[in-house]
């Protein structure tokens, strides 16, 4: 059975660090592809949420467990991803390449014509993801790539429950419009 | 319920996010408006779409140097710690040396030690002002972490 965060947090806190490679491992790969969504490459991404889990170690002791500690960790990460974004120090924004991203495997097994038209499909998407201001990118990201539920969702971005979904529909309205054409 | 409010459970119904009388509240206006349909399909494709993607994973060689990156830096971490302190300690020594032993000593040549006195003010005052600096925009980061 899978150790809570919140005990591993407190066995981390009482100085045992490798209760935190266990949250490190659970959590690495969706901080990868959060990062990955956010700013485009994953030279950066790899980096910050690398750099994400550093600072969550060194401030763990105000780390509230009224929250989850998987929400802190993506507030952290968030607020690092748009402060590269804001910085001439990250070294691509957006990759020209769509090969961050990949579609699922039925998709591509289907006829050549079909996984063409996958192909391009999945090229916009990208695409439009990179059109998106930073806010509507992360909710989408948050939503549609992470499957969060809205609560968890409202504990990252420090807004309340309700509003995660209007600024969820705007958004999504945002990646339909850079959409068009290829949605129908 | 007006369109104005069904535009926004939209996106509650196709997440699962609304409670069954909102949900039945939606669908009716659904039944009704054509154009909050047409809105629904087409986010409802969106979702459908995205849903088929995912983020490429890196090759496993990444990962499993993953931890070890982590585990160094923080170590690391520690290590400049220690060394500031001594590095702090060391300067504060030299700093009570060099008055004591050099700008009190009236041995040495007025000028000369005029010269280091004047130059180390010069120091001073640079490092006041780039610290001060640093502090400033620390303290006007408009993304800095988020504590709760």
């Amino acid at each position: 059975m899978e150790i809570e965060d919140n005990i591993l947090v407190e066995e981390c806190l009482g100085g045992n660090l490798r209760k935190f490679q266990v949250l490190v491992e659970r959590y690495k790969k969706p901080m990868y592809f959060y990062a990955l969504g956010m700013v485009g490459n994953s030279d950066d991404a790899y980096d910050l949420s690398q750099e994400a889990f550093i600072k969550a170690y060194r401030s763990l002791k105000r780390y509230d467990s009224r929250f989850q500690f998987k929400s802190w960790l993506f507030t952290i990460l968030s607020n690092l991803c748009k402060n590269a974004l804001r910085s001439a120090g990250i070294r691509k924004q957006y990759m020209v390449s769509d090969k961050a991203l990949e579609t699922a495997p039925a998709d591509m097994e289907s006829n050549p014509e079909s996984a063409y038209q996958a192909q391009q499909v999945k090229q916009a998407v990208w695409d439009a993801l990179a059109t998106l201001d930073s806010e509507a990118r992360e909710i989408i990201i948050l939503k549609h790539f992470q499957d969060m539920p809205y609560k968890e969702i409202a504990e990252v971005l420090g807004i309340p429950v309700g509003s995660v979904m209007s600024r969820l529909h705007y958004a999504r309205l945002k990646l339909k419009k850079a959409l068009a054409g290829v949605i129908e | 319920m007006k369109c104005q409010e069904a535009i926004i459970y939209i996106s509650g119904k196709l997440d699962g996010e609304l409670t069954p009388e909102q949900e039945r509240q939606l669908d009716l206006h659904l039944q009704t408006c054509a154009v909050c349909r047409k809105e629904y399909d087409d986010l409802l494709k969106l979702k459908e779409v995205t849903s088929n993607m995912r983020f490429t994973d890196l090759p496993d060689r990444y990962w499993a140097g993953y931890w070890n990156d982590i585990y160094n830096r923080l170590e690391r971490g520690l290590g400049w710690i220690f060394l500031s302190i001594g590095a702090i300690i060391l300067l504060g020594f030299g700093a009570w040396e060099l008055f004591d032993k050099f700008l009190l000593e009236t041995s040495m040549p007025m000028l000369l030690r005029f010269g280091v006195g004047v130059g180390i003010i010069g120091v001073i005052i640079l490092l006041v002002s780039i610290l001060r600096e640093r502090l400033f925009a620390r303290k006007h980061e408009r993304y800095e972490e988020v504590e709760r």
